[in-house]
């Protein structure tokens, strides 16, 4: 046992291959970004449909909070390479394929959506109304009072939550290996094929990935409270 | 609709014993995350020695992204342990080890909440300090975070699908089976979304009510 935990924490494996390895890293932060992006401005979408007035609207904006929501990862991520495309195509009449790039993309943006939409939906709706009231009575019109008075207080209300999900997210970026975007995960099993020894490849990889997770989301965390209490009493 | 017919209806009973293996390995990992996570917790605060230990398991299990842990399990863990032996124990070890970093810092959070008076009052009591703990402060805790406990399970549920990966024949298994048999995955692929959409709806629709219902019978204010 002890040789082989000496041969999971030996680094000169991990070290060999560390151009290609950091290759696939950045394309878990090139996922991760697209989709964080994504996620966002769907998940601020669907959070408005959810506090419309009108109860369809509402209704549409439920769906799909509770399907994106509740649907897993990797099933998302495997529907949208394989049977999106396949539908689209039927829709316009042309045989499609999406790169797997874009189909990691929109499935972890979907997916990721439904957790900030309600996010999104709870920072809304703990605004006063008054506040709104207040901003139709000076005149303004709905979208300047959604950009200047409601948004504004719902990012920093939200933050410590979206924080968490980011975090999330960027683990759910792992899985993406699986449809073949060459990210960590895809190297390190390719290197482990042509090596045979997987004991130091998956063990710096876990290692790598808790490096970076632990301290992005300590800093962020610090740093995201720091902001809140200087900007918001 | 021929196609559902034969590739989801007619594969009925594959999809079915893909949703046994499901229940099996999210039952038995949700069982082992609270017991680990409880004794991580406990060790973190109550055994000073060993504190430093507890605080990196529950970071390492926290930060590190379950399809990473679950390979490094599968792969490392048979080398440097011996153990596991199968691919379902290498399953649900893995998913055990992600939640019982998250039940850990849960359960910490109720310790702390229950007020010291009353653990006082029953050592004053003559109580022993793990009879304190069974009988106090432990029933209360375990009311407060029933809601968290049935979010951590249908998270286990979603995670689950990767245990596919290393070849537990899972509903995910099972269906990407029938896609490779059929070269077609519109109609089986939809099928397997919608039902672990359902299932995970079903389960954290019946756990919050579960809880609600739990915490109102036993005197916590629901939330």
């Amino acid at each position: 046992m002890s040789g082989a935990l000496a041969e999971a924490l030996n680094p000169a494996l991990f070290w060999e291959y560390r151009e290609i390895l950091l290759k696939g890293l950045a394309f878990n932060f090139y996922v991760f970004a697209c989709a964080a992006a994504a996620a966002l401005a769907l998940g601020l979408g669907a959070a408005l449909l959810r506090v419309n007035r009108w109860r369809p609207v509402r209704w549409a904006g439920t769906l799909h909070v509770e399907i994106f929501r509740n649907a897993p990862d990797y099933v998302m991520v495997v529907w949208v390479h394989f049977v999106l495309p396949l539908l689209l195509g039927l829709a316009i009449g042309q045989r499609l394929e999406f790169p797997p790039f874009l189909s990691a993309v929109i499935a972890l943006g979907l997916v990721y959506s439904g957790y900030f939409a309600e996010t999104f939906r709870a920072g809304i709706q703990s605004i006063p109304f008054g506040q709104i009231e207040a901003g139709r009575a000076c005149g303004m019109p709905e979208r300047l009072i959604l950009w200047r008075i409601i948004l504004p207080q719902v990012v920093r209300r939200m933050l410590p939550e979206a924080v968490n999900q980011f975090v999330s997210l960027f683990k759910a970026t792992t899985i993406v290996s699986l449809i073949a975007v060459p990210d960590l995960m895809y190297q390190v099993s390719m290197v482990t094929q042509q090596e045979m020894r997987p004991l130091p490849l998956y063990t710096g990889a876990a290692l790598t990935y808790f490096a970076i997770i632990f301290l992005a989301s300590s800093l962020v965390r610090a740093g995201a409270e720091r902001w809140r209490q200087k900007v918001y009493a | 609709m021929g196609n559902w017919e034969r590739m989801v209806w007619n594969q009925r009973h594959l999809l079915l014993d893909g949703l046994v293996v499901t229940v099996e390995i999210c039952l038995i990992a949700f069982a082992a995350a609270i017991v680990g996570g409880l004794v991580l917790c406990l060790v973190r605060l109550y055994v000073r020695p060993l504190r430093p230990v507890a605080i990196a398991l529950i970071e390492f299990f926290r930060a590190t992204p379950i399809f990473v842990q679950l390979l490094w399990v599968n792969y490392v863990w048979p080398e440097l342990f011996g153990w596991p032996d199968t691919f379902f124990t290498a399953g649900w070890v893995a998913l055990a080890l992600q939640s019982s970093g998250y039940l850990a810092e849960t359960f910490r959070a109720g310790i702390e909440a229950v007020p010291r008076g009353q653990r006082e009052a029953g050592l004053s009591a003559g109580m022993s300090h793990p009879l304190v703990f069974r009988r106090i402060v432990l029933p209360q805790v375990l009311l407060m975070v029933a809601p968290s406990l049935v979010n951590q399970f249908t998270v286990i549920v979603k995670s689950s699908t990767l245990v596919s990966v290393i070849t537990v024949q899972d509903l995910m298994f099972q269906s990407q089976k029938i896609v490779h048999t059929w070269l077609d995955p519109i109609e089986i692929l939809t099928a397997t979304a919608a039902i672990y959409i359902l299932v995970v709806f079903a389960v954290s629709a019946l756990g919050k009510a579960l809880a609600d219902v739990l915490r109102r019978r036993y005197g916590l204010a629901t939330s």
